[in-house]
C-alpha cells in the first residue's frame, strides 16, 4: 500500500489532533496557538475542530502559561505547551527544570506532569541571534526531563504521541527549517518509544550521529560520500534523553569512525555528551578520535552568509568525513 | 646518561634469546619497570622491564633473530641524547657467537630501517587488533590521514603472505594468529603426540573419603594458613607421594636413557586465556597440604597474570591436569616430554555404583593415567593406580 506523504508540520498537526479526539483531558496552550495557527502554520484549524478552551492563546507571558501548565499537568490534565521559538526557554527555566522536572521525585511518586513542551531550534531562517538558537542540550542536562528532536516526518507524529501519553515532562524541539519537508506518514495510530535510536541508513566506513535536522544534512553528505567510494552510516538517537547509547555505540564499533552533528553549540553541549559515550563505549574499536560538529561559539549573525557559516552543511560534513576516512 | 638494553640470561644453560617483539618503539619514553620487550627462550616467553627510565633509542635488536645474552640490543637515553655507538654492532648478525671486536659501525647504520616514524600514532582500534593477532606496530606503517597505524594495517600485516593481494580491504576476522602461547602449546603438543608412544589407563575412584578428608581439614587449614584447599592440593599432595614408589612414572625419557627421580615436582595444568600452562609445585612430596595449597594458588594467579616465571614452569617430573571444575566426567591428556606420564582428573560425581551387591550413591571420581610406553608399561602403569586409588581411600595414611 503506497504511504501518504505529509511534511513536518502536518506530523505534527496530525499527531495532536489524534490524541486530543483520543483523549479529551489532552489541550494547548502557548502564544498564537489559536487562529494564528502558530507563525509556521503547524497548529492551523485546531481551534476550529477543539474550541478555544482546548486550544488557549495567551499573552506573551512564557513562564506563567508554562507555570498554569506545569500546575495543570499535576491536577489532571495533558498539555501541550507551545514555545515559539527555542530560545524563549529561558522565561520558562524555573518552571521546567525546578517544578515539572522535580514534582514526581519530591513527592515520592504522589505527583505526575504529564506535559510536553513544544519548541523549535534551528538555524539559516534569517531571525537573528534571539531567534535561531538550539538550547536543547540545555533541558537534556536536568534529571527529571525527556527530551525529543524528531528528523522525519514520520518520527515526529510516532514521537509526538509517545510524548504526550508520557506521564511525566518530554520537551519536544521541532526544527523550524524542517517544517515543509515531506515524508512517509501513516494514517494509523503509531507510536515510537522514547529512547530508542534509528539507523537512518546503514554503511561500512564512518557513521554520522545526528540529531534533528542534521540527520538529512548527514544524510545528504552520505550521497557525496557515496559518490568517493565511502559508505556512511546515518543513526538517530531521535532522544537526547532516555538515550540509546547502544546503539551509538555498536554503529561505532562497526565502522570505527564517528563524526557527531548536532545544530547546538558545540561546547559543553550535544555532540560533546554523545561523543563521550561513543568514545567511552567504543574506544578499542575506534580507528581516529570522534570528531564534533555543531554551531559555531558565537551569537547567530542575521547576514545569510555569515548566519550560513555557523551551522554544519552537508558539504562541510562531507568534507570532514572525507578527511576521516582518505589514506594520506 | 644512557643504560644499555641487553638480553638477558633468564636461566642457567641459556646462550641465546629469541627476540619476539618489542613493547616501545624507536623513540618512546620508557619508565623504570615497564614492559620493554618480550624474548622467548626454549621454555617460554617472557617480558623484559625496562631498567631506567628515558627514552628508548638505538635499537638493534631485529624481531625474530636469536640474540647472544649479554648483547646490546638498544639503548635507554636521556632526552635528546644521542644513543652511544657501539662497538660491536653484531645484532643484526644472527648467532654471532664469537664476538668480533674489529669493525665500529654506526648504530645508525646497523639499526633495522624503521618502517614507521619514531613515535608515530596508533589508533586505539588498531594497538588492541596488534596485539591480538600478535604484530609488532614498528614494522607496520601506517595509512591514516596523518600517517596513524589504521585497523586495517595491522590487518594487513597479520595476513599471512596476502601483504601483495590487492584486496585490502579483505577482513581476516575468521582467522586467528595464534598468541605466542598459543603457538608454543601447539608445537609441544604436536611434537609430544607424534614422537611419544601414548597409552591411558582409567580407573574410577570413590570420593567418599577423600571430600570427607577435605571438610575435615578445610577450616582447619583456613584458620591456621588462610587458604582454602581444594581437591587439586589434595591429589598434588597423594600423587606425590604415591609417585615416591613408582619411579618409572617419575622420570624423563632422555637420550642416554631414562632419568628416574627421587623427588617430585608436580606440574599443575592452569588454563590461562590462550592456552594451557602447567606451572610446578617443587618437591610436592614433602611440602604440606597447606603449602601445597598456598603454592598452586600463587602459581595459578601469576599464571592468570601472565606473570610466570621461566622456574615456576620448569623441572616438572609429573603433571596433574584437573578438568573436574568444567564437570567433564573423563579425559585422556596429552603428556609433557621428557616427563613420563600425566594425570587427567575428571569431576567428582554421584553415580550408581554397585556396593556389596547392591546399587549405592556414591561421590565417584574417574582417572585416566597417560604413560609413554617407553617408559612404562600397561601392569606398571595399573599399579600406581592401585596404589594411588589406595590413598584416596585413607588419604590421612599418606599425609599424617
Amino acid at each position: 500500500m503506497p504511504e501518504r506523504e505529509l511534511t513536518f508540520a502536518q506530523a505534527v498537526r496530525e499527531a495532536l489532533a489524534e490524541e486530543m479526539r483520543r483523549d479529551s483531558r489532552v489541550c494547548i496552550i502557548g502564544e498564537d496557538v489559536a487562529e494564528a495557527g502558530t507563525p509556521f502554520k503547524v497548529l492551523s484549524g485546531l481551534v476550529e475542530e477543539f474550541g478555544a478552551k482546548r486550544v488557549v492563546d495567551t499573552p506573551i507571558s512564557e513562564a506563567g502559561f508554562t507555570g498554569v501548565a506545569v500546575g495543570a499537568a499535576m491536577t489532571g490534565l495533558r498539555p501541550v505547551v507551545d514555545i515559539m521559538f527555542g530560545d524563549f526557554i529561558t522565561l520558562t527555566m524555573d518552571q521546567m527544570v525546578n517544578q515539572a522536572a522535580k514534582a514526581h521525585y519530591m513527592s515520592g511518586g504522589h505527583w505526575k506532569v504529564p506535559m510536553v513542551m513544544r519548541t523549535t531550534l534551528g538555524a539559516t531562517r534569517r531571525s537573528a541571534a534571539q531567534h535561531s538558537q538550539s538550547l536543547h542540550a540545555w533541558f537534556s542536562h536536568v534529571p527529571g526531563l525527556k527530551v525529543v528532536l524528531p528528523s522525519t516526518p514520520f518520527d515526529a507524529k510516532g514521537l509526538l504521541k509517545t510524548a504526550i501519553r508520557d506521564e511525566n515532562p518530554v520537551i519536544f524541539f521541532e526544527d523550524k527549517m524542517m517544517y515543509k519537508l515531506k515524508g512517509p506518514v501513516p494514517e494509523d495510530d503509531y507510536t515510537i518509544p522514547l529512547g530508542v535510536a534509528d539507523v537512518k541508513r546503514s554503511g561500512d566506513d564512518i557513521t554520522l550521529v545526528a540529531t534533528s535536522s542534521m540527520v538529512q544534512v548527514a544524510l545528504g553528505a552520505a550521497i557525496l560520500l557515496e559518490r568517493e567510494g565511502i559508505s556512511a552510516e546515518v543513526v538517530d538517537p531521535r532522544t537526547t534523553w532516555p538515550l540509546d547509547e547502544k546503539t551509538l555505540i555498536d554503529s561505532a564499533k562497526k565502522t570505527s569512525r564517528v563524526i557527531v552533528l548536532d545544530e547546538g553549540y558545540g561546547r559543553y553541549g550535544v555532540t560533546a555528551e554523545l561523543a563521550a559515550v561513543i568514545a567511552e563505549g567504543a574506544f578499542y574499536d575506534l580507528d581516529a578520535p570522534v570528531k564534533r560538529m555543531g554551531a559555531m561559539h558565537v551569537p547567530i549573525p542575521f547576514s545569510p552568509p555569515l548566519e550560513d557559516a555557523t551551522v554544519p552543511t552537508e558539504q562541510t560534513v562531507f568534507e570532514a568525513a572525507r578527511a576521516m576516512c582518505k589514506p594520506s | 646518561m644512557a643504560f644499555s638494553v641487553v638480553m638477558p640470561a633468564l636461566e642457567m644453560a641459556q646462550e641465546t634469546g629469541k627476540l619476539i617483539a618489542w613493547r616501545k618503539k624507536e623513540g618512546d619514553r620508557v619508565t623504570k619497570g615497564e614492559p620493554l620487550l618480550e624474548i622467548e627462550t626454549d621454555k617460554a616467553v617472557m617480558e623484559v622491564e625496562a631498567t631506567a627510565d628515558g627514552i628508548l633509542a638505538g635499537i638493534t635488536g631485529i624481531v625474530g633473530s636469536d640474540i647472544p645474552v649479554g648483547q646490546t640490543i638498544a639503548w635507554i637515553v636521556s632526552p635528546g641524547e644521542k644513543p652511544p655507538v657501539e662497538k660491536d654492532a653484531g645484532a643484526s648478525a644472527p648467532a654471532a657467537r664469537g664476538k668480533t671486536e674489529s669493525h665500529a659501525v654506526p648504530v645508525a647504520a646497523s639499526a633495522p630501517a624503521p618502517t614507521a616514524a619514531a613515535g608515530a600514532k596508533i589508533s586505539p582500534k588498531a594497538r588492541r587488533l596488534a596485539k591480538e593477532l600478535g604484530v609488532d606496530v614498528a614494522s607496520v606503517r601506517g595509512s591514516g590521514p596523518g600517517g596513524e597505524i589504521l585497523a586495517s594495517d595491522v590487518q594487513t600485516a597479520a595476513a599471512p603472505t596476502a601483504a601483495a593481494s590487492t584486496v585490502a580491504s579483505a577482513k581476516s576476522a575468521n582467522v586467528e594468529v595464534p598468541s605466542t602461547l598459543g603457538r608454543l602449546m601447539a608445537e609441544r603438543t604436536t611434537q609430544s603426540w607424534t614422537t611419544v608412544p601414548h597409552f591411558f589407563v582409567t580407573r574410577d575412584i570413590d570420593a567418599t573419603a577423600l571430600n570427607a578428608y577435605r571438610e575435615k581439614l578445610l577450616a582447619e587449614i583456613e584458620r591456621t594458613d588462610g587458604i582454602r584447599i581444594t581437591h587439586t592440593d589434595l591429589l598434588v599432595a597423594l600423587t606425590s607421594r604415591v609417585l615416591l614408589k613408582h619411579p618409572q612414572l617419575n622420570s624423563s625419557f632422555t637420550t642416554p636413557g631414562i632419568r628416574l627421580h627421587d623427588h617430585v615436582n608436580m606440574g599443575v595444568a592452569i588454563a590461562v586465556n590462550d592456552g594451557v600452562v602447567a606451572a610446578v609445585i617443587p618437591n610436592a612430596h614433602t611440602a604440606s597440604l597447606a603449602e601445597i595449597a598456598k603454592q598452586r594458588r600463587d602459581i595459578a594467579d601469576r599464571a592468570r597474570a601472565g606473570k610466570l616465571r621461566p622456574a615456576d614452569i620448569a623441572d616438572a617430573t609429573f603433571t596433574i591436569s584437573n578438568l573436574g571444575m568444567y564437570h567433564v566426567d573423563h579425559f585422556t591428556a596429552i603428556i609433557t616430554p621428557p616427563q613420563a606420564a600425566i594425570l587427567a582428573v575428571g569431576s567428582i560425581a554421584d553415580r550408581v555404583v554397585a556396593v556389596e551387591g547392591k546399587p549405592a550413591i556414591r561421590p565417584m571420581m574417574t582417572l585416566t593415567l597417560s604413560s609413554d610406553h617407553r617408559v612404562a608399561d600397561g601392569a606398571r602403569a595399573a599399579m600406581f593406580l592401585n596404589d594411588l586409588a589406595e590413598a584416596l581411600r585413607e588419604p590421612q595414611n599418606s599425609l599424617r
